[in-house]
């Protein structure tokens, strides 16, 4: 798997160059989804995420934290710092995962009122991020082999064209019945998508409300997901990004998590 | 209470000037300069004749001034403690230095180290504040110690050092509340408490460990040279009356000096987190027969070891321990078993985007049996503020937990952070 593709932030990256080239090959389903998986990634990033919690009565929590991501040779290491809610300031996650098939992601945390790093189980990615209507899933590159794909029609989206394609898992016991994808055909930008629970209804929808241009790279920077059950939705924006800075791999350890980003 | 540590009543009002003194610098001062901390209330009942046996009110206030590598950083906390005067503690107090390998700390710090949850088997630079057995939250059992600790660092790996020149007593229930253990003697004693080591580079206290992480395994190889945190009893004096047998017995309380040597380990399999933890003491003091050891006591090795695991069923977070304790050369005279048997199991499950949180976590004592269970539910009515309530239950009539059959509690509180 390519560099930070299962991290938080690149999930949200979006290629410019593959606009050119995809025109030159066969559009089905399936080379969409794997050409905008298979994007140019930056070496590695730093960012601050802000999250906004609004219940169905209009109340918001807000949660912020800093992260740095990089690539080590088929590891991909991340380290979330939290900077609010002040309860939980200075808490961190460091999440390591691999391209090895198979081989589950190391995660540790570490919570300052214990002063002690301590490593935790990966499993139940399917949870909820930090409280939010994003599952870690969510926040992850699913790669594209792992469902069918289909391409439903077209239709046009904050006046671009795009496909609109229906991806259903191949095996059972993923979260998510299936997902339908509206996915710009000059760009190649996801601009919504909705997920279907088990039983086949409409669970919640993610938006795009924002992207930005950073030197080779677009980035979408503010968006939103929508439980349609619950009423609830969750706004996420990516300030502070900074691309290719060269983070070292010391700066993925125990004393990191502790000190601070 | 741990007179060490706290300030006397009328030195409160230091407190108020702090935090007065630290929310007008922070007007005045640059990015550098941050203050967070809470304010609590807390109160506790028994179930047995809801007489409240805790009723506190703290403000813990933490101001850091960080400045290129430098940190300077100072945690104070007032408590009212069951409407007696304001007593002011200084948790922190330290200078930082942080270089890219190198790393110094020098001051009143805590010091935690270990793999384990609510265990303390490596975790023996910081004392413990036992003053209410195990049922106040664990950062509260945390006492800082004075010195200075050195940290070098080479990707994975790190090497702590550890001096102390100030020997910081662990605290014991105090005798007369309803935490105080059951006393191993036919009489109750009369006990002369122990004097503190005296102040020279003899009698500090000295640390390392070495650690590494890595994406099989955490492994931690440590070692030290201290004061127990906690005195042993020496049989001073015995009144024996014809006919009846003893009838008084003095005892003088006394630090002693011991080593340890131990190790942590945790790494993954699955979906499963494996944990182990385990440690040597070396001449670790016993209270035994004192027909057998005139002293009342006997100098045994000991081991305790720890094996655990963490993993998650729908949603919520699980996590299991098995402890035991060892005497090595054991004898029938020691008050003590050779095998003392430990689990603990402890669950977690947040509800409604984290603003509820149910908690559970019971110590079991395989021997006696007894256990004890700390329950509570967490709501966060606010980012800033949550209620929370539980209860505080001891089962078996005797045992380390059983022995508090009688302190069957609940309680109630309310925190707000900044």
């Amino acid at each position: 798997m390519n560099a930070l593709q299962r991290s938080i932030l690149p999930a949200l990256l979006l290629g410019l160059a593959f606009a050119t080239t995809l025109g030159a090959e066969e559009k089905t389903a399936l080379s969409i989804m794997t050409a905008v998986y298979e994007r140019p990634q930056p070496a590695d990033m730093k960012a601050t995420l802000t999250m906004t919690l609004v219940d169905s009565k209009g109340k918001e929590r807000v949660r912020a934290l800093e992260q740095r991501l990089a690539s080590f040779g088929g590891v991909d290491k991340k380290i979330m710092m939290f900077q609010a809610p002040a309860d939980v300031r200075g808490t961190s996650f460091m999440n390591w995962s691999y391209a090895e098939a198979g081989k589950g992601d190391d995660q540790w945390i570490y919570m300052p009122a214990l002063k002690r790093v301590k490593r935790i189980t990966s499993d139940g990615k399917g949870g909820s991020f930090m409280g939010s209507d994003f599952s870690y899933d969510d926040l992850g590159a699913r790669h594209p082999s792992r469902d069918d794909h289909v391409i439903l029609g077209s239709e046009t989206v904050a006046g671009e064209e795009c496909w609109i394609i229906e991806s259903t898992p191949k095996e059972a016991g993923d979260g998510y019945s299936r997902t339908v994808s509206w996915i710009s055909k000059s760009r190649l930008i996801g601009f919504k998508r909705d997920y279907y629970d088990k039983k086949g209804a409409l669970l919640k929808t993610l938006s795009v409300l924002e992207t930005k241009t950073m030197g080779a790279y677009l980035m979408i920077t503010r968006t939103e997901m929508r439980n349609a059950q619950s009423n609830h939705r969750t706004r996420m924006e990516f300030t502070a990004i900074e691309l290719d800075t060269g983070i070292a791999d010391e700066q993925f350890s125990e004393r990191a998590m502790m000190k601070g980003l | 209470m741990n007179t060490n540590h706290r300030i006397l009543p009328a030195s409160a009002l230091a407190f108020v000037m702090f935090f007065s003194v630290a929310v007008t610098g922070m007007a005045f001062a640059d990015d550098g300069v941050e203050l967070s901390g809470y304010g609590r209330a807390k109160a506790g009942a028994l179930l047995s004749d809801g007489s409240l046996f805790l009723a506190e009110t703290t403000l813990d206030a933490k101001l850091s001034w960080e400045t290129g590598d430098s940190t300077l950083l100072v945690d104070v906390a007032v408590s009212e403690r069951l409407g007696g005067s304001p007593e002011l503690e200084l948790r922190e107090l330290y200078l930082r230095y942080s270089g890219d390998a190198v790393e110094l700390v020098i001051g009143k710090q805590q010091i935690i180290w270990g793999k384990s949850d609510g265990v303390f088997i490596t975790d023996i630079v910081s004392p413990k504040d036992l003053s209410r057995f195990l049922v106040p939250d664990f950062v509260e059992l945390r006492q800082a110690v004075d010195g200075v600790r050195l940290g070098g660092y080479a990707g994975g790996h790190s090497l702590e050092l550890v001096w102390l020149p100030l020997f910081s007593p662990g605290v014991a229930p105090a005798a007369g509340t309803i935490w105080a253990p059951v006393m191993p003697y036919p009489v109750t004693p009369t006990i002369t408490a122990a004097a503190l080591p005296e102040l020279s580079i003899e009698n500090g206290e000295y640390f390392i460990r070495y650690s590494f992480m890595g994406n099989a395994v955490d492994l931690s190889l440590m070692g030290g040279w201290f004061w127990n945190d906690l005195p042993s009893f020496a049989v001073t004096g015995k009144t024996m009356t014809p006919g009846v047998g003893i009838t008084g017995i003095t005892l003088q309380g006394e630090y002693y000096r011991t080593a340890a040597f131990g190790y942590g380990a945790a790494g993954a399999i699955g979906p499963l987190v494996l944990r182990s933890e385990g440690a040597m003491q070396l001449g670790k003091r016993y209270q035994g027969d004192f027909t057998v050891y005139p002293a009342g006591y006997a100098e045994k090795n000991s081991v305790q070891y720890l094996v655990g695991t963490d993993f998650s069923i729908l949603g919520t977070t699980f996590g299991l321990q098995f402890i035991q304790d060892i005497i090595l050369e054991h004898d029938d005279a020691l008050v003590n078993e050779r095998f003392t048997n430990t689990a603990t199991v402890m669950a977690v499950r947040s509800f409604a985007h984290e603003t509820l949180r149910v908690e559970a976590l019971a110590y079991i004592g395989l021997d006696v049996p007894d256990a004890l269970l700390k329950a509570q539910l967490v709501w966060k009515m606010t980012d800033a503020m949550e209620l929370s309530g539980g209860a505080w239950l001891f089962f078996g009539d005797s045992g380390q937990f059983g022995q508090y059959d009688g302190n069957d509690s609940v309680f109630a509180g309310a925190k707000i952070s900044f």
